[in-house]
């Protein structure tokens, strides 16, 4: 391949360019396009059926996907963490290096910059935990698994549902219970520290001694919806981009060359898949969990700040 | 009115489909645009500072990501949004 090293880099990359577009028309040659597919349907990625059935008064409690994704994320929380500290040494390896990165990014930035002294030891475990638990949530999320569970796996005679790609934060469920934890908790904190009159009056930003109790109301009402689209910002937040995150795969990584019934477009989409699966993986997974552990604590540091 | 039957069937199935894909197309394209417009001035405010005081890098990063993110979401209401109204 010596004539390569010899082209201009704009020679390459238009020979890359021109290579990536023939392979599809000659794709297109070869496995012409056989209709739109009726049977492959995109959301069944999503879809939980009920592996273990139970219903008690009502209540649909059955375990499935998402239960099963949101107790591994919880046990790899658990188990790395311990495991890290039960044997700590002197002089780290690569895993607990690591992890003491992770340790250092949640104690200092996260809660170090947005809460001070006895607030921030008190509430730091709360907020790491949230930290590690969405982290490891995110990755697990984006290990390249099929998306049917619709077959199931023989193993000594018992049917096991086959294990899809899923992540517990994108189903809404799961981030709006972790939203309504920090929710009550940091208005807790705030009518412990300050006491319940005074932390509903803190609510109303400071310099408005002088105005009519008519506007006083308005702005507190404005304040009210405040934190109620909290809730949903926080919630919608995580969910949406992971989400988002595992329909950009799903679609690039094959879905849409099933959807179309034209096998040649996988040859297009699945290099995108690819570097999607890095972004996700390297930025957006950390980065929400970042985010909504960073929010966590500025909404209790707000809660307890003396003025708004 | 017999002539408007079909119309009517065509506007029942076909147009509401239609209409739900254009609300999920037209709606998450231009949240794009808005997250788009945003993550760039964050991305380009920072750099800005950063040539002017370069000992300020390691705390503007933290903001830029909270930025970052902040905006990044708007995109994602909007189409969660159109997922909504596309599924129901």
């Amino acid at each position: 391949m010596s004539w390569v090293s010899e082209l201009s880099t704009r020679a390459k990359v238009l020979l890359a360019l021109g290579l990536y577009l023939g392979l599809f028309i000659v794709f297109l040659l070869i496995f012409p396009s056989e209709g739109k597919n009726e049977e492959f349907q995109p959301q069944d990625e999503f879809m939980l059926d009920a592996w273990i059935p139970i219903e008690i008064g009502g209540v649909d409690l059955s375990i499935n996907r998402a239960v099963f994704y949101l107790v591994l994320a919880s046990a790899l929380t658990i188990w790395v963490l311990v495991w890290i500290s039960r044997r700590m040494t002197t002089k780290p390896n690569r895993v607990q290096t690591a992890v003491e990165v992770a340790f250092d990014l949640t104690r200092n930035n996260i809660v170090g910059t947005n809460l001070e002294g006895r607030l921030a030891v008190k509430w730091f475990p709360f907020i790491a935990t949230l930290f590690f638990f969405i982290w490891f949530s995110n990755v697990i999320g984006y290990l390249p698994l099929p998306t049917n569970s619709h077959e199931t796996i023989n193993i000594l005679g018992i049917n096991f549902p086959a294990f899809g790609i899923y992540a517990a934060t994108a189903n809404i469920s799961i981030p709006l219970a972790l939203t309504l934890v920090v929710w009550f908790s940091y208005h807790l904190e705030g009518i412990r520290t300050k006491g319940f009159f005074k932390y509903l009056a803190g609510w109303l930003p400071p310099g408005l001694e002088d105005m009519n109790p008519i506007g006083k109301g308005a702005i507190f009402a404005i304040e009210v919806i405040s934190h109620f689209v909290r809730l949903i910002s926080l919630s919608v937040r995580l969910f949406a981009n992971i989400l988002a995150g595992h329909l950009l795969l799903l679609f690039m990584g094959g879905g849409l060359a099933v959807l179309l019934g034209l096998a040649a477009i996988g040859e297009l989409t699945f290099p995108v898949a690819f570097v999607f699966l890095v972004f996700e993986l390297g930025l957006v997974a950390t980065l929400q969990a970042f985010i909504f552990s960073i929010l966590t604590s500025i909404y209790i540091g707000g809660a307890v700040a003396e003025t708004h | 009115m017999d002539l408007l039957l079909p119309i009517a069937q065509v506007t029942d199935t076909g147009i509401t489909d239609a209409g739900k894909s254009i609300a999920l197309g037209v709606g998450a394209g231009l949240g794009s645009i808005g997250a788009g417009i945003g993550i760039g001035i964050i991305f380009g405010k920072e750099i800005e500072s950063v040539a002017r005081q370069p000992e300020m890098r390691d705390e503007l990063q933290s903001i830029r990501w909270l930025g970052f993110a902040l905006t990044e979401a708007v995109a994602f209401y909007t189409f969660i949004f159109g997922l909504i109204a596309f599924f129901l």
